[in-house]
Order: C-alpha cells, then structure tokens, then sequence
C-alpha cells in the first residue's frame, strides 16, 4: 500500500498509509475499533477501491480475481449459505482451487471433524468461525488474510487455531492479521503495525515496541529511609509508580538501570525485573498518540 | 471454469433442499393446471389449439417467472446481506463466473420446472403434439426465461424488500401478462397492458407454437428488449454501489 487514504463520504477510515508485508512475515495489525484495520484488509484484497493511493497484490491489481489464488481470507462479519452442510461447503471452496488442501486436513484444522454433517449456517458463533478459517486454508494459500479470527472461540479452540496459525508461518508463509489478542498476537507475529484513527503509529517488531513504549519494570520496596523524590532524578527513569514503600519504575534501559540502583547501594530490598507486554505497550501507543513511531 | 462449476453443483444442492421451491415455485404452477383443466375441460379450443396444452405453457412459463423472479431474488438479497458475496469476491471466482454459475443454475431449474410441467401435462391430460414441437416450445420456453433471470438479478439488489418486491412483481407480472387467464378472457383495457408485459411476450411464441403459427417477431423483439433493460438496470446500480461502498 503506497499513500493510502480512504474516505467513505466525510468519514476518512485510512489516512495516508504506506506498508508493504513481506513474504514470508507474520504481521499482526493491531488498533482500537475503527482504527481502519478492516479497511485496509478490504482496499489489499481488492474489495474496496482507495480514495487514494496504490495497492497492489502480489505486484497486480488486488481486484483481478487471478490475484487471489494463492491468499486465503477471514472476513470480519460474513455468514455461510443455508442448506450446505459444513464438509459442502468446503468442499465448494476446495472447488475453487488448483491445488486445494484435502477436506481431512481442512476439517481436523478448523477441528470441526464431528461436525462435518452439520448443516453450516447452523453452526454456533465460534464454530462459525472455525469453518471460515477452514474455507480460508482450503486452497493451500501462501498468504492469509485474517480479520479478527478468534473472535467468538472458546479458549481450546483459540489454542488450536494459534497452533495451526503457528505451523503455517513455520512452513515459511505469510501472515497478515488482526486481533484484540494481543498476548497471541505477541506470540505469532514478527512485526507489529499498530493504526489509530486511520493512520499508522507504529511499525516495528513486537520486541522493540514493547522496548520502546512498554519498557521494564523495576520494583522493590525501598527502605524508610529512601527519598521517593530522589528516584526520579536517576538516568533512564521514564515513570515512577508507589504504592506505600513499594516502588514500580518503568524504564527502556533495565539493565542499567538496576546496576545503578545496586553500585549506588540504593536501600532497596525483594527487587524484581518484568517486561512489559504488547497490551501495555499498545494501551500507552494509542492513548498518547503524538509522536509516531516507525 | 471449475471454480464456475462448483458454485454450480452447490447452488443445486441448495435448491433440491429448499422446501419452499417445491411447495410454491414448482408445486403452484401444477396445482393450477389440475384445477383449471377440471373447471375449462381439456379440449376447450383456445386461440388455434388446445386448453391442455395452452395451459401448460402458462403454467411452464408461470413457474420459470417464479423461480427466476422470486427464488433467485430473495437469495441473492439474502447472500449479499450476509456478506457471502464479499467474502467469494476474495477467491478465485471471477465476478463473470459467479454470474454465469448463477445463470447455469437458473437455466438448470428452468430446466427442470418446464420438464415437470410438460410431464404432468401430458399424463394428466394428455397433451399430444409432435415430438418436433415438443421440442421448439421446450427450447423457446428454456431460453426465453434468461430475461428473467436478470430481472430477479435487479430485484435481488433491493435488500431486505426483495421478498416483498420479488412475490408481488412475479404475481402481478403473470396476472397481466396472461398466464392466469387467457387476455382473451381479459377487459379490453387489460388486454391492451398485456401486449407490453415480459410475460406475455414470453409466452406468447410458445402459444403461437402451439397453434402451428409462426414465432412473433414483435414479441422476441420485445423481450430482448426487456432483457436489456433488466441487465442494463442491474449493472448501472452495481456500479453505483461500488463506488459509494455501502455494500
Ligand atoms: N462502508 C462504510 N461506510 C461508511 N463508513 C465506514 C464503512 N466501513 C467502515 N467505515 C468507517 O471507517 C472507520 C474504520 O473502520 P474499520 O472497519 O476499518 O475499523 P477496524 O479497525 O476494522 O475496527 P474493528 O476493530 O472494530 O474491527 C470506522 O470509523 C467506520 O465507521
Ligand atoms: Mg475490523
């Protein structure tokens, strides 16, 4: 996507967006509702035109349905036909295909195997789900577009879908996401692009954002002789939190940090150095939404 | 091709077990003709031939307009609403191959809906005729459905109205257009409607069949004429759609 704005009347959803998703990464796209995450899946696959701007799939034009071979999707909001069972209906994706992954494969995947016989629009919200993941693997795609995935799963079923999700970036494919789960999305992405109100704020592996905007934690409970006050002039300190004398500070620069803390002979007991994670990180990107960060 | 096909096959699974197809789109048509050969008497003389056979392709054409008018528009109205047309928009299914697949399935049960009719017509009430026009008014009654099949195509775009829309128009349109009654037995005022109906230019050829007089041109004409309208319509508010995005 190359300078990509997207308006629906007065409404601008995408606002100048550049990406472009490599083969072979796994990229989770993360943002509050309404951020445009959906739009922009919808403008990549073709779906919706830009206002704005080029997109391209694999070099072509995303709305030649040539392009669209070797991609499976998850669309947000879509339900199945009535009066197809769920083997039926993957059966009439597998249909679309060349090479179309085997209906055993497809089934132990979505881990629907019992109900294969069910009829598909039937299916309950989470399992629902589960075939239209299936429907999106029935081509044996090199790349999957993914709208909120686990939205309605139980937690064994979002188990076995990461795993699945897992052993399809390992077999070197590529992985273009969105989720609200960011401790998943944390475990299967390689890069991180986070969108707020249309634009994107941040663009960069999940590591080094958590780096940058979650930071360590350092927390101990400090003497009755401590001055809090002085805490807060020592280098690389970015927020000091207390609750009575236990003292929470947020750094980019633990290591250092704690040494200081240590050769200066800070009276400080029970230390403890935690990561902060990706929710964190992205509570913190989209609240304070100044700066960018690519 | 075969993504073509396998939408093709699915969308026939879908309608062998639709209940609704059989009770109303193929099960109306045949009721009527068993009521109405029971009220007339088979061999009224009607317009150069037969009342068995007049009536049977009445009621042919009657069940072709339903299943392509009302059947295809209600689903269509309800596919696009789930988002399952978006969602093949993502697959290799080309837009041409949906719609040809979704022809081929119309096709296919007007296929099917003619063959019924024709069946019972001629075991009910012995309709005889030369397997030659057997033949001629199968095929014209077959292929003259596709305007059809573009009007339930347009009707389809109207979202949640489509029930309501494709019931009455496929009602009305084969109340004025003679397939119910003859225009024969219709007030002067009617009959004069009924000359501009797709219905009766539809049917018309095949009654003329019938009465071993040749295929109106006027009413081919007409009909293509319709067919044109009906696509023309659908394709111009497809455009629109996209651009403003609402679907
Ligand atoms: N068809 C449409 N017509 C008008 N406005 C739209 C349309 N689709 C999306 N929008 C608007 O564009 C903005 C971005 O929507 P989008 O669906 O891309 O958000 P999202 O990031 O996917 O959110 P969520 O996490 O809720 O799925 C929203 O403000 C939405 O109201
Ligand atoms: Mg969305």
């Amino acid at each position: 996507m190359k300078d990509v704005t997207k308006q629906f009347g007065q409404k601008t959803a995408v606002r100048d967006v550049t990406m472009k998703i490599a083969k072979g990464s796994a990229v989770a796209l993360l943002g509050p509702n309404g951020a445009g995450k959906t739009t922009s899946i919808a403008m990549m696959l073709g779906l919706i035109r830009p206002t704005r701007g080029v997109v391209t799939l694999f070099g072509g034009d995303p709305l030649a349905s040539e392009q669209h071979a070797h991609i499976g999707v998850m669309l947000q909001g879509v339900s199945v036909p009535d009066r197809l069972t769920v083997v039926e209906t993957i059966q009439l994706f597998r249909g679309f295909y060349k090479k179309p992954l085997a209906i055993d494969r497809l089934l132990t995947a979505a881990g629907l195997e019992e109900d294969a016989r069910v009829m598909a629009n039937r299916l309950s919200g989470g399992k629902m789900r589960r075939l239209q993941f299936a429907l999106a693997l029935a081509g044996n795609p090199e790349v999957l577009f993914l709208d909120e995935p686990t939205v309605g799963m139980d937690v064994t079923a979002r188990r076995h879908f990461w795993d699945e999700l897992r052993r399809f970036i390992a077999s070197g494919k590529t992985l273009l996401l969105t989720t609200h789960d960011l401790q998943e999305a944390d475990l299967v992405a390689d890069r991180v692009i986070v969108m707020n109100k249309g634009r994107i704020i941040a663009d960069a592996a999940p590591e080094s954002i958590k780096m940058q905007f979650a930071g360590r934690q350092i927390s101990f409970v400090a003497g009755v002789h401590l001055d809090l006050q002085k805490l807060t002039k020592l280098p690389d300190v970015i927020e000091i939190k207390t609750a009575g004398r236990q003292v929470t500070i947020r750094t980019n620069n633990s290591d250092g940090l704690l040494r200081t803390l240590i050769m200066e002979q800070w009276e400080i007991s029970d230390i403890q150095v935690t990561g902060g994670g990706l929710e964190e990180a992205f509570m913190r990107l989209t609240t304070e939404t100044e700066g960018t960060f690519v | 091709m075969n993504a073509m096909w396998s939408l093709w096959k699915a969308e026939l699974l879908r309608t062998v077990r639709d209940r609704r197809f059989f009770t109303l789109t193929l099960g109306m048509p045949i009721i009527f003709y068993f009521v109405f050969m029971n009220q007339v008497g088979t061999h009224a003389r009607i317009s150069g031939t037969f009342w068995n056979a007049y009536f049977m392709v009445s009621m042919a054409a009657f069940g072709v307009v339903g299943s392509s008018v009302n059947t295809l528009a209600v689903r269509l109205a309800t596919e696009r609403k789930s988002g399952w047309v978006r969602f093949l928009r993502t697959t290799p299914l080309s837009s041409a191959g949906y719609t040809l697949a979704k022809i081929l399935t119309q096709l296919s049960l007007s296929f099917f809906i003619i063959f019924v009719v024709f069946f019972v017509a001629q075991f009910s009430a012995h309709v005889t005729m030369p397997p030659m026009r057997w033949f001629e008014i199968f095929l014209w009654l077959w292929i003259g459905s596709i305007p059809f099949a573009a009007l339930g195509v347009f009707i389809g775009m109207a979202g949640n109205a489509a029930q309501v829309l494709g019931t009455l128009v496929y009602l009305v349109l084969s109340m004025l257009g003679g397939l119910w009654t003859p225009i024969q037995a219709l007030p002067r005022a009617l009959q004069e409607v009924a000359q501009w109906m797709p219905t009766y230019r539809f049917a018309q050829p095949a009654w003329e069949l019938l009465a071993e007089r040749p295929i109106s041109w006027v009413s081919v004409a007409i009909l293509l004429g319709y067919a044109g309208i009906f696509s023309g319509l659908a394709a111009w508010i497809e455009r629109k759609g996209d651009a403003h995005q609402q679907e």
